[in-house]
């Protein structure tokens, strides 16, 4: 064999060593994680119940699913998408001055850096409490729940402007300085068309999570579905479970789909 | 021509060389007619009020007030709490994030011919992503008791479903030059996809995964309400007694951890890219 | 050796890629397939190792009829044969040395395979490989980084690495400079005639086919029109093969 080959040979990277060290790191740390597992443990009641649940879903309560009335699933989603779709109303135009406080290319750094911290601040107060806040401050209900909705979305809605206003392309705005635009016809010819498609799309974005999210508000009492369905399952009435969770998920499937439409031609215009 | 231009037929501007230029008409006034409407019928499904807003606004800033100065001594009982949302959403990241790619990989139209097989697949990732966290986290109370146990599984489960769309998309524009090249050599499709295509998703794969931890970690601190462990669980008993300057602390231990954790994420993807 | 006895290939929509083709290529031929685009080239080469199936007709290599392979049977023969894509078909974000050694994948343990830890010998005789194409000191360099005459040659050395009795070489220069297209089928020669493989190249250059090869096949419209030495190919063959339009044809590039 070549001597040339064999030289080659021993050049070779030794990567194995920091691969391995990265490997040994994760798995303590999954080691650590797992370990301190604990649960009250329902032994096989566990099973007993998921097998209720299943089939409760395959039993749904057909009465309930298409009952029109204020108790009826029908109601509690509208009600749902209600909460959801003034929540993210409120919380994208909360959003907006936040997250032009924070966007480095329009502020001083400092500025920027106090308004996404604040922002973050925002962001990391889990859902739940500003439940708890909102129904002390307005009384329980789907008022208090989308005003929850509106706060717990100022954290991605104003993350996801703030990438929008940083992608902004000046260029734009010189060519129309040169035209000679005073200030507000270069936001609304320059600054606007650039920003709309990202808003929007992020709005719709957010609105298609704020759904999924805002069936927590009722574990606290501020409306929409989740009260009933924990009720439901308290009662261990799995058929009414049932329903209540096919409501739901075609609800969910549904937006979802129209919202991806949208936000396609949003984004191809 | 779709159904709007029908109704609205484009405004037609003949230039002075005699060719015209046909500009339909904008979709803006519907857009916003929609909304109001929308708008409209939410305001009276919820109640909203904004002169009740501005009457009680004080309660809100009074509350959050309340929480500063922050109980410090309670510290110490925050940790384990604190350790256990961590815990739980690590391993439940890393369980999902694992689970994720195989199923993936038969959610991709270019590695699986077989389309019955794909669509079920997707429609499986689609039904398992619209369940809300917290619902998976209250349903696995009922199935596997309270405790840190049902959080994980159900972070598991979110992870499982939001990656492996992530990774399913990506493995769709891949680059399946190689892979044709290696299955030519006569190797398998299984070990052609691991040294052809995984080399090629792998770094959004795993950029994706931190960016998914993060989230989890403030996904984690809520699944405790509904007594899935973490640090949802004091909080929630704190808000209850009306302990505001306990809350204040469990919030800024909370706030301070993300802020770490979301910091040495941002650095590690920023790498990968 | 490659037998094609009446082979044809026919779409499910009717139109005919392959019509009644009798070929026989004995081990260490140099052929180079030349033709239209579109005219079954290209087709023609693929069925050998069945990237694309027959339907009529039977095609044997070395007595082995290629339409009963299944399974492991099938990937065992495609180990024998080799080939060489127009776009080089690298996985360009990792190194020239693990490209090349994709070729000893099949003979790996799963664990292996599923690492990526190759043993010693492997290594070796890919960097065997890569010295045999004139590349050995680009080993370790990430394969985006490289010229497309270098990628070639890695696809080239990946190909030696299987040790193949065949080589198919799909458009393999159709991406390159004319300097580089010209060294990559001097490699191509030099490897036919040292190694005795047999190449089968599809080209659309008709100049570099004739310089390099020994023995031309013309494809016109799915069917042989030409089958013989390349020094007799004349003027006249070739607008037979072209179909008159060899200008257009030469001026062809991806």
């Amino acid at each position: 064999m070549k001597d040339s080959i064999s030289a080659m040979y021993e050049k070779r990277p030794r990567t194995w060593a920091t691969q391995a060290l990265l490997l040994a790191l994760a798995l303590v740390l999954l080691l650590w994680s797992g370990l301190s597992i604990e649960s009250s443990g329902s032994g096989t009641g566990g099973g007993k119940i998921a097998l209720n649940i299943l089939s409760g879903l395959a039993h749904p309560d057909t009465g309930l699913l298409f009952n029109f009335t204020k108790q009826g699933v029908a109601y509690l989603l509208l009600e749902t998408v209600c909460i959801a779709f003034l929540g993210t109303v409120v919380g994208a135009i909360l959003a907006i001055p936040l997250a032009f406080l924070s966007a480095s290319n329009l502020m001083p750094k400092p500025i920027a850096f106090v308004a996404r911290v604040f922002i973050m601040a925002v962001r990391t107060v889990p859902t739940f409490v500003y439940g708890l806040v909102f129904v002390r401050m307005v009384a329980p209900g789907p008022f208090a729940g989308l005003l929850t909705m509106s706060l717990s979305s100022i954290g991605m809605v104003s993350k996801m402007y703030i990438e929008a206003i940083e992608d902004l392309d000046a260029g734009v705005l010189e060519s129309l300085t040169a035209a000679g635009c005073n200030t507000l016809q270069k936001i609304r010819y320059g600054v606007l068309p650039q920003l709309m498609p990202g808003f929007a799309s992020t709005a719709i974005y957010r609105f298609d999570m704020n759904l999924r999210d805002a069936t927590v508000l009722g574990l606290v009492g501020a409306g929409g579905i989740g009260a009933p369905l924990i009720f439901a399952m308290n009662a261990y009435r799995w058929n009414e479970a049932g329903s209540i969770l096919w409501g739901l998920i075609i609800l969910v499937l549904l937006i979802e789909f129209l919202s991806t439409r949208i936000r396609v031609k949003l984004a191809r215009g | 021509m779709s159904l709007y231009d029908k109704i609205f037929p484009p405004r037609i501007t003949t230039l002075p060389n005699g060719k015209s230029v046909a500009k339909p008409r904008s979709r803006a006034p519907v857009v916003i007619l929609v909304i109001l409407a929308l708008s409209y019928v939410s305001v009276k499904v919820t109640g909203f009020d904004l002169s009740v807003v501005v009457r009680r606004s004080k309660e809100f800033f009074v509350i959050f007030a309340r929480m500063v100065p922050p109980e410090w001594g309670y510290m110490s009982r925050v940790w384990k709490p604190l350790m256990d949302t961590i815990k739980m959403s690590l391993l439940g990241s890393a369980v999902g994030a694992l689970l994720a790619v195989p199923f993936a990989t038969l959610a991709s139209t270019n590695i699986v011919k077989n389309k019955v097989l794909v669509a079920a697949m997707r429609l499986f990732f689609s039904l398992v992503r619209t369940l809300p966290t917290l619902i998976t986290a209250l349903i696995a109370t009922y199935i596997f008791g309270l405790g840190t146990l049902a959080g994980t599984i159900a972070i598991a489960v979110f992870t499982f479903a939001y990656l492996g769309k992530v990774l399913y998309e990506e493995i769709e524009t891949v680059d399946m030059g190689a892979f044709e090249a290696m299955e030519s050599m006569g190797v398998t499709k299984a070990r052609a996809f691991v040294f052809a295509i995984l080399p090629q998703v792998a770094p959004s794969y795993f950029s994706n995964c931190l960016f998914c931890f993060e989230g989890n970690v403030r996904y984690a601190a809520i699944l405790g309400y509904v007594g899935a462990g973490g640090i949802g669980l004091i909080l929630n008993e704190k808000i209850g007694w009306r302990e505001y300057p306990s809350v204040g602390i469990i919030l800024l231990a909370l706030f301070v951890t993300v802020f770490i954790i979301e910091t040495i994420s941002r650095e590690i993807r920023r790498h990968l890219t | 050796m490659i037998d094609f006895s009446h082979v044809g290939k026919t779409y499910p929509n009717g139109f005919q890629a392959l019509k009644d083709i009798n070929l026989k290529i004995e081990q260490g031929e140099f052929v180079a397939v030349i033709g239209l685009s579109g005219a079954g080239k290209s087709t023609l080469i693929r069925t050998i190792n069945r990237m694309h199936d027959v339907t009529e007709g039977t095609l044997t290599v070395d007595d082995v009829d290629v339409m009963a392979l299944k399974g492991k049977a099938l990937r065992r023969f495609r180990r024998r044969i080799g080939m060489i894509f127009q776009s080089f078909n690298l996985v360009t974000r990792t190194t020239v040395l693990k490209n090349v050694l994709a070729a000893r994948v099949p003979d790996l343990s799963w664990w292996r395979a599923f690492l990526g830890v190759f043993p010693k010998a492997d290594k070796l005789a890919a960097l065997e490989a890569l010295d045999q194409v004139g590349i050995l000191d680009k080993a370790y360099v990430r394969a985006d980084q490289l010229s497309g005459g270098q990628q070639q040659r890695v696809a080239l050395a990946r190909t030696l690495a299987q040790n193949p009795q065949i080589i198919l070489a799909d458009e393999p220069v159709a991406s390159l400079d004319p300097v580089t297209a010209r060294q990559v089928m001097r490699d191509f020669a030099r490897i036919n005639q040292e190694l005795n493989i047999t190449v089968i190249i599809n080209i659309h250059h008709v100049e570099l086919a004739l310089q390099h090869a020994s023995r031309v096949i013309g494809i016109r419209a799915g069917e042989i029109v030409y089958d013989g030495s390349a020094a007799d190919v004349t003027p006249q063959v070739l607008e037979q093969i072209y179909d008159g339009k060899l200008e257009e044809a030469e001026n062809e590039s991806v």
